[in-house]
């Protein structure tokens, strides 16, 4: 099927402009590695794939952000920088053509987290509003960071924060971690002179004895986890053993995970949750705070977006804000967020922060009925 | 009409599979010319045998150009997209027997299960520079036990079409996931398997090829799984 485009995609590029984002072009044509390497296997079945003569994998771009990043690093272009784009994308759907058309705004290296976060959502706002006058929306905005600082105020050990920090975002991820922590059931190592080895505290001859048990199996030891990596997880893990997760901790997890507010009172809420529960949550609610604000002064209709503590996205790249704008039925229209990690994991040489968002303009289309 | 069986063509899957058969009232006769793919059955001008390799029969049950297939459940789950749609297992039939788990070398004393793994690769790109690999022929039982049953999402896959258990040890991947069914080779390359890393336990099974096809067929096929089944 070749896409034509909608009509609205006059009034999308006009946006664009009056915004000061420049279009960009990306190639369809893309290096299947990041895509899979960023997103995980998982992505290998809904991508198209295929094979250069020279034997790279390439697929046809099942979205815009990872090229436009990689564009961006290749160019060597200097930053803030703020790339628009509107082409089709290419992904194996049950529920819809797999070619279909996305557009969207990648903004990369605005240092002023609070304001590049807050201009998205606004952005991401004045598109729908624009393609969908008067229909009923709602966006919904989690943030990465404020979990991980409940979780470290919590006085969590550190495995188990970053094991609850990935799972944010996927309910059933989350609670079977926490059934985890509850009820640690594993002993650290079925391994005798392992556990002696911890138990004498001897790590030196704990990392000696994983070497030798590497070089017997013939593994090396700098290819891939070194016996200084699997000693000190080990005995991290026997230690984690002895602590359970206490029932004022999980409480004070519910809670927050629970909480969900209009933005205009979501401060309010977290500062009261961090009084009951005694915590700070630092530079994370200051960021928080400093975000309302600025999206505040992009002068949203009043309720229109809601803070719920729980929402995220599970993927390692996603670091602070994440959102998405619905219609009545519930499926989003866009999703954003900030993934100021993804950028050096692509290659740049420096950290670059970078927030955007990617609108479904064949969910746009249909809800306008236009014969797109 | 006729129905096709297709069993697999050499050493003891091919006895097996044809004694099962037998006890489900079907004696295979030899080709008269032992090169041959293909085979009838006693007093039954209405089955036809055919002779292939075990993917093979996966593959053509998938594309549905044969009826009946002796061939791995492993094959079925890993070969054929969308297989609840478009085979049955009709009849699990005892031999073949291994299966399909997540191996890490024995020197990660760290590591017993899949939560462990998942802890490991998460942090496994920060630490190294790249993702967790993974050497295995089985893609989707991989991807489907990986991320859709351990939401475990970052990790790449590499191809691996022989000698599997050694890619650890040459440097070519950190984990596997292999088929096994004494676990003795996992052993000699100092591998072991993680406690709930049993992916599937998979066994030869008859399996039926779901296309339309006449009444009269129908009752072929079920008739055999009766007898297979024991009812």
């Amino acid at each position: 099927m070749i896409q034509r485009l909608p009509p609205f995609a006059a009034d999308i590029l006009a946006l664009f402009d009056e915004r000061g984002a420049t279009r960009t072009e990306v190639a369809v044509l893309q290096p299947a590695d990041p895509f899979l390497d960023m997103a995980g296997e998982d992505l290998r079945r809904r991508i198209f794939l295929t094979e250069s003569e020279t034997g790279q994998t390439l697929c046809l771009r099942p979205e815009f952000t990872i090229p436009v990043c990689l564009d961006h690093i290749a160019s060597q272009a200097g930053t803030p920088r703020r790339y628009a784009y509107l082409g089709n994308v290419f992904r194996q759907r049950r529920d819809g053509e797999a070619e279909f058309l996305q557009a969207g705004i990648e903004d990369l290296g605005e240092t002023d987290i609070a304001k590049a976060d807050a201009r998205s959502v606004a952005d991401a706002h004045a598109l729908i509003s624009r393609t969908l006058p008067g229909v009923p929306l709602k966006i919904t905005l989690g943030d990465q960071r404020v979990f991980e600082a409940v979780l470290a105020a919590l006085g969590l050990p550190r495995g188990w924060q970053k094991r609850l920090a990935r799972a944010f975002g996927s309910a059933p991820q989350l609670a079977s971690a926490l059934e985890d922590l509850a009820n640690p059931s594993h002993s650290a190592t079925t391994d005798q002179k392992a556990a002696e080895l911890i138990a004498m505290g001897d790590h030196d001859g704990l990392v000696r004895y994983v070497t030798e048990r590497m070089e017997e199996a013939g593994l090396s030891a700098s290819a891939g986890r070194t016996p200084q990596e699997i000693a000190q997880r080990l005995t991290e893990k026997q230690q984690l053993r002895s602590v359970r997760l206490s029932k004022e901790a999980l409480d004070a997890l519910k809670t927050f995970l629970a909480i969900r507010a209009p933005l205009e009172q979501a401060t309010d809420a977290l500062e009261a949750f961090a009084k009951d529960t005694g915590v700070s949550l630092g530079s994370a609610m200051e960021l928080f705070c400093a975000r309302a604000a600025a999206i505040a002064a992009h002068e949203l209709p009043q309720g229109l977006v809601v803070y719920d503590a729980a929402f995220g996205r599970p993927l390692d790249y996603y670091t602070g804000l994440v959102f998405e704008i619905t219609s009545g039925d519930g499926r989003p229209l866009i999703g954003g967020g900030r993934y100021d990690r993804l950028l050096t994991m692509l290659g740049a040489k420096e950290p670059i922060p970078g927030v955007g968002f990617s609108v479904w303009l064949d969910r746009i289309a249909n809800l306008r009925g236009d014969a797109a | 009409m006729t129905i096709t069986i297709a069993l697999p063509s050499k050493g003891r899957l091919k006895d097996e599979s044809i004694a099962s058969l037998e006890r489900a009232g079907l004696k295979v006769n030899a080709p008269t010319d032992a090169r041959s793919y293909r085979a009838t059955v006693e007093g039954r001008s209405d089955v036809e045998i055919a002779f292939m390799s075990a993917s093979e029969i996966a593959r053509e049950l998938g594309a549905g150009t044969i009826d009946l297939g002796v061939t791995g459940e492993d094959l079925v789950q890993e070969t054929i997209a969308d297989w609840e749609n478009r085979v049955a297992i009709g009849a699990r039939l005892g031999f073949g027997r291994a299966d399909v788990i997540v191996a890490v070398p024995e020197a990660w004393l760290d590591v017993d299960t899949m939560a462990d793994l998942d802890d490991v690769a998460a942090e496994f790109r920060q630490r190294h520079g790249r993702r967790l690999r993974i050497a295995t022929k089985y893609w989707r039982l991989t991807q489907r036990f990986f991320s859709s049953q351990h939401g475990i999402q970052v990790y790449r896959i590499v191809e691996s079409l022989g000698a599997t258990e050694g890619a650890p040890a040459a440097g070519s991947a950190d984990v596997i996931v292999d088929i096994t069914s004494t676990g003795s080779t996992l052993r000699a390359n100092k591998l072991k398997i993680l406690e709930d890393g049993v992916i599937l336990r998979s066994e030869a099974c008859l399996v039926q090829s779901l296309k339309p096809r006449n009444a009269e067929d129908e009752a072929t096929i079920t008739s055999v799984f009766a007898a297979l089944n024991g009812r």
